[in-house]
């Protein structure tokens, strides 16, 4: 579904991205695990469109189409989903206003009529039940106003109505507490599926708890440098990173 | 009017007082930058999403408005903003 070959990005003169290889398929769950300033976030970004990355070599395809040569919200409209490490406020434009502009592209795309107001606020009520949102949210501005943890609770709130084939989570789980967690992840658990892959960036081993991957990869200096399962997570709380660094360096 | 004008903005403040803080609108255009990009990552095409992010804006200023102000403004808004952010 996906496939990072070599791929190469920088931000003005600061390479980043240094050669990062990924193969996604369906189904699958991949946490990307790093050092700070690793590149987990930047390449959530370069998948995702964001402007000020340059990529300088290297592909990225999506559903055999060249990722990288899309617009962001035609990337969107196609399935891929970003969920932010930090999501934006925009004052005065409603949150239901924009997920329903947002859904009905989506849906436009895989050729569905668009949802009416009384449809669309059937089904948001109902996911917002299972992020336990309360429902003065529709009337607010976008993450206007919102806690850290409902930031993350509406990212989670889009991702879940959007049903995107694939879904980045940047540091999802960063500034949640326990029980924050567990509602995100409640919320991500539940779109798992065998036609949908997530790879989730994240600097803890706690999330990967509650939702389990099927492979854990560990970014450092702008490469790939491991790949294992889950128990490589739990290596890596007790261990560190520095010795994936000093096996790297010496193989 | 034609396709060989344009309205340029040179921003520019003279200030006489020592204890002032002031800051240029290129402040806020990094955050619209941010905001446009959420929306567009969501499906949003540019200029609906300039359309959405400007009318939110204006709408939480409309709304300090008197009210006869505020539908001269809610015309003008109307116009078209295509193109003019950039």
């Amino acid at each position: 579904m996906l496939s990072i070959r070599d791929l190469h990005a920088q931000i003005g003169v600061r390479k980043i991205l240094k050669g990062v290889n990924l193969e996604v398929k369906p189904g699958e769950v991949h946490a990307i695990m790093g050092p700070n300033g690793s590149g987990k976030s930047t390449l959530a970004s370069v998948l995702a469109g964001r402007a000020g990355y340059e990529v300088t070599k290297g592909t990225a395809h999506y559903l055999g189409d060249d990722l990288l040569a899309l617009e962001p919200e035609e990337r969107a409209r196609r399935g891929v989903f970003l969920a932010f490490q930090y999501p934006v406020e925009i004052p005065g434009v409603n949150n239901a206003y924009l997920l329903k502009a947002a859904l009905n592209a989506v849906r436009k795309q895989r050729g569905l009529p668009d949802l009416d107001a009384f449809e669309f606020l059937a089904l948001i009520k109902d996911k917002m039940k299972l992020m336990q949102m309360d429902e003065s949210f529709l009337s607010r501005g976008v993450n206007e106003g919102f806690s850290g943890g409902e930031k993350k609770r509406n990212e989670i709130l889009q991702m879940s109505v959007l049903e995107p084939t694939l879904a980045l989570l940047d540091e999802t789980d960063s500034g949640l507490d326990i029980d924050a967690l567990r509602v995100v992840a409640t919320g991500v658990n539940s779109l798992r599926s065998p036609e949908r892959a997530i790879v989730m960036v994240t600097h803890y081993q706690r999330l990967l708890d509650y939702i389990e991957p099927d492979f854990v990869h560990v970014l450092s200096d702008g490469r790939i440098l491991r790949t294992g399962d889950k128990s490589l997570a739990l290596e890596l709380e007790k261990r560190g990173y520095d010795w994936v660094k000093q096996e790297a360096s010496a193989a | 009017m034609g396709d060989k004008c344009g309205a340029h903005t040179f921003p520019y403040m003279e200030i006489r007082n020592p204890s002032a803080v002031v800051e240029h609108e290129a402040t806020t255009s990094k955050i619209a930058d941010d905001q446009l990009f959420y929306c567009r990552s969501r499906g949003v095409s540019e200029e609906d999403a300039v359309n959405m992010i400007v009318n939110g804006f204006c709408k939480v200023v409309f709304k300090e408005l008197p009210m006869e102000f505020a539908v001269e403004a809610q015309n003008l808004l109307a116009v078209s903003l295509e193109g003019s952010v950039g």
